[in-house]
């Protein structure tokens, strides 16, 4: 098969079934409703642009495996240069989706997957890779949408997965036999989970001998009997009626339509399991998952604050106070805070490395400072955009008011503000900057990827201070050093 | 004489002591069959690249292409395989050895 177009992934939606609940129903039609459309429309795109001549430079690779021109999504990583390529990639679909469009979640974790799955047969004499290997062609000859399932519910934050008083806490292994196992437990914020093929699950932190059933790493089809989604509820979501003026980004909506992806005593056929009990292992997929996926950040985040940085200096324009010397100093804040942000993504990219398997990974270190930098510079940058637009942002009337028979008139005259644009005009763009920063857009900055203080204790593994110390050392004369520390 | 050369990646942020590693290598090979060349003469038979984290900087085509045989030492690994610090020096003079013998 070859590389699918967007029309092409969503018939290919068609005929899957997976059971999906929101807001208290069972939606038995994933792919027309209104809730998930956005979302669908936004990793629809993904595909569109691999085929566009424009973009298809970032967006489509050569498959390693098989020679064949693939999405980039489906890529594992074979220098630099596709390190790279990956971050340009996120920023410009980010800016043509102004959201997340969801299909670097299972990109990373096939990438992470594709090594440490080589690692464990190192040592193991496993056949875990050989049988990834076959899965992933499958992947890029279908161009299928798969979901990265790693963060698991956790329960009590202070035990790990082993002494949890529900077991369930974390994704683990209940049965196994010749042809499989059966798993227990769920997968929390999934990102594209109802509108994916299906499940790349990996655990979600390092495992001891204890937690052997947790480390647990397979691929589930998202209709798999047993697997259950729970769609999560968004800032606004009720907008998602046919009032399009006021959801601000009708055609991509916000975020990425995140679910709870409950396993039921789901069978997993031996072929679809890439890691059961190697325990000892389990840190270096979170590793190389996390780094992957913080990498990304100064990419598709860029993406996107390049539509806000454009839809907040429009709104300046058609409020009159474009001109004033403070928006300009702000906009120009705007975009240093973004650009910071790819300045590190492309860094960690320039400084990835090799894997044993053959694949690259970005720089860890690098890649978490980039992700740590997401979680402050996007609030500060929505700040920023609320500034220029203003208080509007927070107050304006409902698209079916301006549409009113009797008060429209008085919404059109009084939303209206410069000569120039007209109150329609201004009302998209006020939609829009909130649509993007309010809400549940920037909490995704501070958690998706990982919360704060997980970059934090990746920084601290990965910071060498023994090395610093050796400099100081070295400068305050103590003790005997060399001339060059090194 | 196995003739080798030692290339460094550069050193801007170590993770590894690489003159440590590379006084340890050369006290392994003395008097084991090699002679330690600078990188000036066109004729080397391996190089052992040192390079401070995994990123590699010094095993770049035109240095390997000056070689027979290389070795990579990039950080906490010996040819993108995961070593200990304190093991790189043992396990570099090993395969440094394995590869004198195949010049033999």
């Amino acid at each position: 098969m070859a590389m699918m177009t967007g029309n092409e992934y969503r018939a290919s939606l068609e005929g899957l079934k997976p059971e999906v609940y929101f807001m208290g129903e069972r939606i038995e039609r994933v792919l027309d409703h209104l809730a998930f459309v956005p979302h669908i429309n936004a990793a629809a795109l993904t595909y569109d642009m691999a085929l566009a001549p424009e973009y298809e430079e970032l967006t489509m690779a050569t498959s390693h495996l098989t020679g064949e021109k693939i999405n980039r999504f489906t890529h594992i990583h074979q220098s630099h240069d596709d390190l790279v390529k990956k971050v340009k990639m996120l920023r410009a679909i980010g800016q043509q989706t102004g959201s997340c469009f969801q299909r670097c979640v299972g990109f990373d974790g096939m990438n992470a997957v594709y090594s440490v799955t080589y690692d464990i047969d190192q040592k193991k004499s496993t056949d875990y890779h050989a049988r990834f290997v076959k899965f992933l062609k499958e992947v890029q000859s279908r161009d299928l949408m798969i979901t990265g399932a790693m963060t698991d519910p956790k329960g009590d934050r202070s035990l790990p997965p082993g002494k949890q008083k529900d077991p369930d806490s974390y994704a683990h292994i209940v049965k196994r036999d010749a042809e499989g196992i059966v798993i227990n437990g769920a997968k929390t914020h999934i990102t594209g989970a109802v509108n994916s093929h299906g499940h790349l699950v990996m655990p979600t932190a390092a495992m001891t001998p204890e937690d052997a059933n947790y480390a647990v790493c397979c691929y589930v089809p998202v209709d798999a009997p047993g697997v259950i989604h729970i769609f999560g509820r968004q800032t606004n979501d009720d907008r998602k009626c046919n009032c399009a003026l006021d959801q601000g980004n009708v055609d991509y909506g916000s975020v990425g339509g995140e679910a709870l992806v409950v396993f039921d005593n789901v069978f997993v056929p031996t072929e679809h399991v890439f890691m059961a009990g190697e325990h000892e292992f389990a840190y270096s997929l979170v590793e190389r998952f996390a780094t992957a996926h913080r990498q990304n950040y100064g990419g598709c985040k860029v993406g996107l604050t390049d539509a806000l940085v454009g839809a907040t200096f429009l709104a300046a324009e058609a409020q009159g106070t474009s001109s004033a010397s403070h928006i300009r100093e702000k906009l120009v804040d705007m975009v240093h805070l973004a650009e910071t942000l790819y300045c590190c993504s492309i860094a960690c990219s320039c400084q990835g490395y090799a894997l044993p398997a053959g694949s690259y990974m970005a720089d860890p270190l690098l890649a978490n400072i980039t992700k740590l930098n997401v979680t402050r510079n996007v609030y500060e940058i929505a700040r920023l955009a609320h500034d220029i637009a203003g208080g509007i942002l927070a107050t304006m009337p409902a698209e079916t008011d301006w549409k009113d028979p009797k008060v429209g008139k008085y919404v059109d005259k009084y939303m209206k503000a410069s000569a120039g644009a007209s109150a329609e005009t201004r009302m998209r763009l006020i939609r829009l900057i909130e649509a993007m920063t309010c809400g549940t857009a920037l909490v995704e900055s501070m958690h998706g990827a990982g919360s704060p203080q997980a970059q934090r204790i990746m920084i601290w593994r990965q910071a060498n201070l023994e090395h610093k110390k050796r400099l100081a050392l070295k400068l305050a004369k103590i003790g005997d050093q060399p001339y060059l520390v090194s | 004489m196995v003739k080798v050369a030692l290339k460094y990646c550069g050193s801007c942020n170590p993770q590894v002591n690489l003159r440590w590693l590379a006084d340890k290598l050369a006290l392994a090979a003395a008097g084991q069959g090699f002679e330690l060349v600078p990188l000036s003469p066109a004729s080397i038979d391996a190089m052992v690249i040192l390079c401070g984290c995994p990123r590699a900087c010094g095993n770049k085509d035109e240095v390997r292409g000056r070689a027979r045989d290389c070795i990579v030492v990039a950080g906490e690994s010996l040819d993108v395989r995961p070593v200990a610090e304190a093991d790189l020096a043992a396990a570099a003079a090993e395969r440094l050895l394995r590869l004198r013998d195949t010049f033999n």
